[in-house]
């Protein structure tokens, strides 16, 4: 069963792939759908199987390497962890699926478009199934180059090349240090696989090693450097500059890759590393950190942006810093539960945006929208929806996993936790001012968009809706129903020890906070409405008036906080000219010089004069032959015989 | 013996001179006339050394045939020998220098050059005694069977060069009337002879 | 005289035959006219083949007759069915061609059965003498078939160039001969040989000089650099099917005399011989590898193509190990094939306005003609040396005996030479496949000529599969040459 769910997806990007051009659109549709479909399937099961039974399977495919001491094998791990994502992965992703026959019904290559999403699925699970540190890096790679191939997927639009390039360049970093934490797993514990590291993992707590000259601990050496992979492939701050960009692929992708799925790889791979993570306090300090200040710089961000997508990419961005501070206060239990709550509203929000957009004319500035509440009403339910769910409107999912968090980084009683504290409330206020914001822009007020494009504004189709209502009903009731099993009173039976806790349980303390904690977050969520009707719906005047008058702030938002010029700066530009001079200068002057171009072009001039020296003439060449004849025999005279 | 030897010295001395002649002189047929006398000195050599066969060979075939061949050919071609030489001398440095090395290093040889004991006893066919048999028939008999089978080669070799000669310079010549005498005794009357009624002041 | 003296003349019914019907049909030619080329065409291939199973059916061990002036042995009968294969093919290429460019003529294929006559007496030669005569024999019919188009300027310059160059390494030869002769007293091999092997025997300076002569002269005939000037000029100027018959038959035939005399009576004197095939074998790979690259005309190309094939050849001589002498059969044995294939689709280059030779006339070829294209790109390969096909064998075996024997240099340098001529090999395939096709070529080639191709390019690629037959008969022959 469980190798089934892993390989229909491959079998699907196989058969739509290379044999697209024989089964058609519609095949290559029909193809990756139903395999998609049959692995969602089958996840359920093996969810209700796993976590709600007490199944759990470790299955051995086969051994991939075996060198010396380097041994890992395809291996597919089973317990809740997975399991969970299992069903987050393939349900998320056939509904893409299927969302995606409706979206892209008007491209010209829709098999390689559908191979591409079932090899990223594929991809995916292979990630979340990882057995050891090799196979965990196959499907990060793997996810990372479906990616590149679908931000890239419109190949003729410079700015989706440029895109795709952006995403795999900063993951690149990212994974750079990902690779880097995983040779240092291998030297220090001389194995990849997770069962062995996890045990032998305490043996080392407080041990260092020198680098530099300066004393350096081991695990949280380790438990950094894995993280820094996790911040490339979340999108936490520093290495997040891709994700926006990112949002040039299809509408779909967005949904599937970039907010419901790959981007939460890092979160799922930090709790999966929870044993790790738990023994060294620096790291998860670091991590909370970081993802705290990710929730409130994106939250800030989405503030201040005008692209539809754009506002919920950040908004991604934010999120993801939610569930890692979550982690990085050992709330691992709240961490996966928001990554499961978000994946279902997040993915309606970006379908739904994406049916905006298909209604407007592949239109995404939310300035030249507004007014379309009428003319598209379920989708503007949908929305509705995504975004209570989003600003944790109480009995929607948001509001059980993102409560969870704050809470727990209050309850965490420490200065990092009562700093994310305090950016998670702030970001909370901000979440609900930019979703509501993008409600209003979009569907309230005046129709600022042509007349032509109004007139055009119709409802998508089935294909497309279906998928909608079914996240819907995930992002209303997947927190209200799961919330005993992650983070509640049946914790210890659902996660059975796949989420490692060093110290106290936090999500136990998480529960006894007192009540404004609990009520600040819902108190937030409504002032952020509330500021947004009265700034868009009230009086629509005034943003603009407050953006001219604090201009700086205003520019400094928009412009992401200057990240992307910072880094052209400091990174990208003298990363070029060092290539340029390399290029000119060391590779083509010095090395193709002296090397290829020299020697063929030694060799050129020496055939050159060979041609000279046939120069027709009989008595040249009788010339050559005495010539050869005295020398040789010169040669002999000399040498004596 | 005395004048034996006096004769080989003269002759020999009369060969290389004339040999040299042959490629220094500026007109070509005298030339071909040096090159006859060389011939004829060597076949005096032959004499000398009791092969009067291959002597006659040499005068009859060489200066009989070849040689003259080569008079008329250099006589009936226009060749303008000094034009041919033209760029003699722009070689000639570099010519001289190969020459001189190669003609020092032969005489280096010359002058190691001492029958190898073994080259006697080695020799394949030993001479037979010039009394007995007569030096036709000596080289017959080696000829025709010793060397039977160089001699059908070399008979291969003269057919090889008489096909060339023939495919290379026989053309059939359109306009030549020839004799032939199957055809002429073959012919009847009724392939040359038509009979025409004519009419009186029609004409044919 | 005794009876004992008329030869034994079993060993040598092949040459008989050949030479009583090169005469046979000279008379049918004479007496039927150029009307029977044709079929004095298919006869004399029938010869040839009949010579070549005759050849066959030869006993396996060593005979000697006419006064020990003609050997057979098992070397001597392995390359007598490569000469007599290979002859037999430029027979079967040349018809077609004849026909079309009106130069039918019955000497043709006569004088190619008189060339494989003597190719056959080369190979079989254990007498300076003999071994002159044949040479003269198979020269002399190669200068009439260089010059065989006699209304082409070009024909009837390489004629003349082939001639008087051939007349110099003849007499260059023919000096070193009799220097021989002169330090020995002897012409036999046999004899020879025993001579040099006796003890203390030191060959004088004067000896070496004759030998210096003569490898001039088979030099010559082998087209090695420095003696090689002729071949660029004479396989542009010859007509096709005469280019393709001297880049095989007289090569391997020059060759395996080349071998037989080095191992054979200079046995022992390795050494020095050593020194001169190691030089030509070197000036040989890296000429014909760096000069070939600027050429523009797809026959001289092949010619220089050849002298670096000569030169690799020359690396399993040098090595002078009964490996170094399989290495060599098996490389000839192979580039047999390889270089019968290529000219056969060179010949294929043919336009309504003529034959063409011109490189850039190639261009696009795989999408006008993709199965002449498929075949030429597959003899191009081989011919680079590019595994698995034939051609990276026959490079490896002698390779592997230069570096066995001690040679690693000259291995090297033959690896390198080959890099470089592996551009130009190259650069043709990536014209037929990568360049904007030019005018398209004539109707293909004839059904014969088609199944030749076949052969050759199908023995190329799958010789990799199933190399004994000719791994395991070079063997043979190797041994039977070196004692």
């Amino acid at each position: 069963m469980y190798q089934a769910i892993v390989f229909l997806p491959l079998i699907g990007a196989i058969i739509a792939g290379f044999f697209g051009r024989w089964i058609g659109d519609r095949g290559a549709q029909l193809v990756t759908c139903s395999l998609l479909v049959v692995s969602a399937l089958l996840s359920i099961i093996a969810f209700f199987d796993v976590a709600l039974g007490h199944g759990g399977a470790r299955i051995e495919l086969f051994t991939w390497f075996d060198s010396g001491d380097f041994a890992a094998s395809w291996a597919l791990r089973i317990d809740t962890l997975t399991a969970v994502m299992l069903v987050v992965v393939t349900g998320v992703s056939s509904l893409v699926h299927i969302y995606s026959v409706g979206y892209m019904s008007h491209d010209t290559s829709i098999p390689r478009f559908m191979s591409y999403l079932s090899l990223f699925t594929f991809a995916m699970l292979m990630l979340v199934t990882a057995d050891n540190f090799v196979q965990l890096f196959f499907g990060w790679e793997g996810v990372g180059l479906a990616s590149y191939l679908l931000i890239g997927f419109w190949y003729k639009k410079p700015s989706a090349n440029a895109a795709a390039i952006k995403a795999f360049l900063v993951n690149r970093v990212g994974d750079f240090g990902f690779a880097l934490g995983i040779f240092a797993v291998f030297v220090v514990f001389g194995s990849l696989s997770f069962d062995t590291v996890f045990a032998n993992a305490p043996e080392f707590v407080g041990r260092n090693f020198l680098f530099l000259g300066q004393q350096v601990d081991i695990l949280t050496t380790i438990c950094i450097l894995l993280f820094i992979g996790a911040m490339g492939k979340s999108a936490q701050l520093g290495l997040h500059t891709w994700l926006p960009d990112a949002m040039e692929g299809p509408t779909p992708v967005s949904a599937l890759i970039h907010a419901a799925t790959m981007v939460t790889a890092g979160v799922f791979m930090v709790c999966r590393c929870s044993p790790l993570f738990e023994l060294s306090p620096t790291a998860l300090t670091f991590v909370t950190f970081i993802g705290a200040t990710t929730a409130f710089f994106a939250a800030t961000v989405g503030v201040a942006q005008n692209d539809i997508k754009r506002v919920i990419a950040y908004s991604t961005c934010s999120q993801l810093g939610y569930m890692f501070f979550a982690a990085g206060v050992s709330a691992y239990g709240a961490a996966i539960f928001h990554l499961f709550t978000h994946a279902f509203f997040k993915a309606l929000l970006f379908l739904g945006a994406g049916s905006v957009i298909h209604a407007m004319s592949d239109e995404q500035d939310m300035r030249n929208m507004g007014g379309i509440r009428k003319m598209i009403p379920f989708t503007y339910v949908m929305m509705l929806v995504g975004t209570l769910a989003l600003t944790g409107v109480p009995f929607f999912a948001g509001f059980y996993s993102k409560d969870m968090i704050i809470e727990s980084a209050f309850a965490a009683h420490t200065d990092i936790g009562e700093y994310a504290f305090v950016l998670g409330v702030a970001a909370a206020f901000l979440t609900a001012f930019y979703s509501w914001r993008l409600i209003f822009m979009t569907f309230h007020g005046k129709p600022r968009a042509s007349e032509a494009v109004i007139h055009h504004v119709h409802e998508s189709p089935a294909v497309m809706t279906v998928p909608l209502a079914i996240l819907a009903a995930g992002a209303v009731g997947a927190g209200y129903l799961f919330y005993d099993y992650f983070v509640g009173h049946h914790y210890e039976e659902f996660w059975r020890g796949s989420l490692y806790l060093a110290g106290e349980n936090v999500l136990e303390a998480a529960h006894h906070v007192p009540l404004w904690v609990k009520l600040l977050p819902l108190v937030m969520s409504v002032s952020g409405f509330a500021l947004a009707w009265a700034l868009y719906i009230k009086a629509p005047d005034i943003p603009g008036r407050l953006a001219k008058m604090h201009e700086p702030i205003y520019k400094f938002l928009l412009n992401k906080w200057y990240f992307d010029e910072i880094y052209d700066f400091l990174l990208v530009r003298p990363a070029k000219y060092l290539g340029l001079v390399l290029w000119k200068k060391g590779d083509g002057e010095t090395i193709d010089g002296f090397g290829p171009d020299g020697v063929s072009a030694v060799v050129l001039d020496l055939s050159r004069r060979a041609r000279k020296l046939q120069s027709g003439y009989l008595y040249h060449y009788a010339f050559a032959m005495l010539i050869g004849v005295a020398a040789i025999a010169t040669w002999f005279m000399v040498m004596g015989g | 013996m005395i004048i034996e030897t006096l004769c080989f010295y003269l002759f020999a001395a009369v060969t290389l001179f004339s040999a040299f002649m042959v490629i220094s002189s500026r007109n070509p047929v005298h030339s071909v006339l040096f090159l006859i006398l060389a011939f004829i000195n060597s076949a005096a050599l032959f004499l000398l050394l009791g092969a009067e066969f291959l002597a006659m060979i040499l005068i009859i075939v060489y200066v009989g045939a070849v040689a003259v061949l080569f008079l008329f050919v250099v006589m009936m071609l226009d060749i303008d020998f000094e034009e041919m030489r033209r760029g003699f001398l722009q070689y000639l440095p570099i010519g001289a220098l190969i020459g001189a090395v190669l003609l020092a290093e032969l005489l280096l040889v010359l002058g190691t050059w001492a029958v190898s004991p073994e080259a006697a006893e080695m020799a394949a066919a030993p001479t037979p005694p010039v009394e007995e048999v007569s030096n036709t028939a000596a080289l017959g008999q080696l000829l025709y069977t010793h060397y039977v089978y160089l001699f059908q080669a070399a008979g291969m070799i003269l057919l090889v060069a008489m096909v060339g000669a023939i495919v290379l310079t026989h053309r059939t010549r359109k306009g030549v009337k020839k004799q032939n005498i199957g055809e002429q005794v073959r012919r009847r009357r009724s392939d040359a002879v038509e009979i025409k009624k004519v009419q009186p002041g029609q004409g044919i | 005289m005794t009876p004992a003296l008329i030869p034994s003349l079993g060993p040598a019914v092949p040459e008989i035959l050949l030479a009583v019907a090169a005469m046979a049909l000279l008379m049918v030619g004479v007496f039927r006219g150029n009307g029977a080329s044709n079929l004095v065409g298919w006869l004399s291939v029938a010869a040839l083949g009949v010579a070549a199973v005759l050849t066959l059916g030869l006993p396996g061990e060593r005979v000697l007759t006419f006064s020990n002036m003609f050997v057979v042995d098992g070397f001597a009968r392995f390359v007598k069915v490569m000469v007599l294969m290979s002859s037999a093919l430029a027979i079967i290429m040349s018809m077609n061609w004849l026909d079309r460019e009106n130069i039918n003529r019955f000497e043709y294929p006569l004088l190619v059965l008189l060339a494989a006559l003597g190719m056959a007496m080369m190979v079989s030669a254990n007498d300076l003498i003999s071994l002159y005569v044949g040479l003269e024999l198979q020269s002399l019919s190669l200068y009439v078939l260089a010059a065989i188009r006699r209304d082409s300027a070009v024909s009837t310059e390489a004629g003349i160039k082939y001639f008087v160059l051939g007349a110099l390494a003849s007499g260059m030869l023919l000096y070193g001969s009799s220097l021989i002769y002169g330090f020995t007293g002897t012409t036999n091999f046999d004899a020879l040989a025993t001579l040099f092997g006796r003890e203390g025997y030191s060959a004088s300076i004067g000896l070496i000089f004759g030998i210096v002569f003569l490898a001039a002269g088979l030099a010559f005939k082998v087209s090695a650099v420095p003696f090689h000037m002729w071949t660029p000029d004479v396989y542009e100027g010859a007509p096709t099917p005469v280019t393709a018959f001297f880049a095989v038959a007289p090569k391997i035939a020059a060759l395996a005399l080349f071998s037989r005399i080095v191992l054979g009576p200079f046995a022992e004197m390795i050494d020095q011989w050593r020194q001169i095939i190691v030089f030509l074998a070197i000036a040989s790979m890296v000429l014909g590898a760096v000069a070939a690259i600027v050429q523009t005309n797809i026959k001289r190309l092949m010619a220089y193509s050849s002298i670096g094939h000569v030169g690799y050849a020359l690396v399993g001589l040098a090595a002078g190990t009964e490996e170094g002498v399989r290495g060599l059969l098996i490389y000839l044995a192979i580039y047999l094939a390889m270089n019968v294939g290529a000219f056969i689709c060179i010949l294929a280059m043919r336009r309504k306005d003529g034959m063409t030779e011109e490189i850039r006339d190639l261009a696009g070829l795989a999408q006008t003609r993709p199965g002449m294209a498929a075949a030429l790109a597959i003899f191009m390969f081989s011919l680079a040396g590019i595994p698995p096909l034939a051609g990276f064998f026959g490079k490896f075996y002698v390779f592997v005996a230069a570096v066995n024997a001690g040679l690693v240099g000259l291995a090297v340098i033959g690896v390198i030479a080959s890099v470089i001529g592996a551009y130009y090999y190259l650069r043709i395939v990536k014209i037929m496949y990568f360049d904007e096709p030019a005018a398209e070529f004539e109707a293909p080639m004839s059904r014969e000529l088609g199944i030749v191709v076949t052969a050759a390019a199908v023995f190329t690629v799958l010789f990799v599969l199933y190399p004994s037959p000719i791994l395991d008969s070079a063997a043979v022959a190797a041994a039977a040459l070196v004692p």
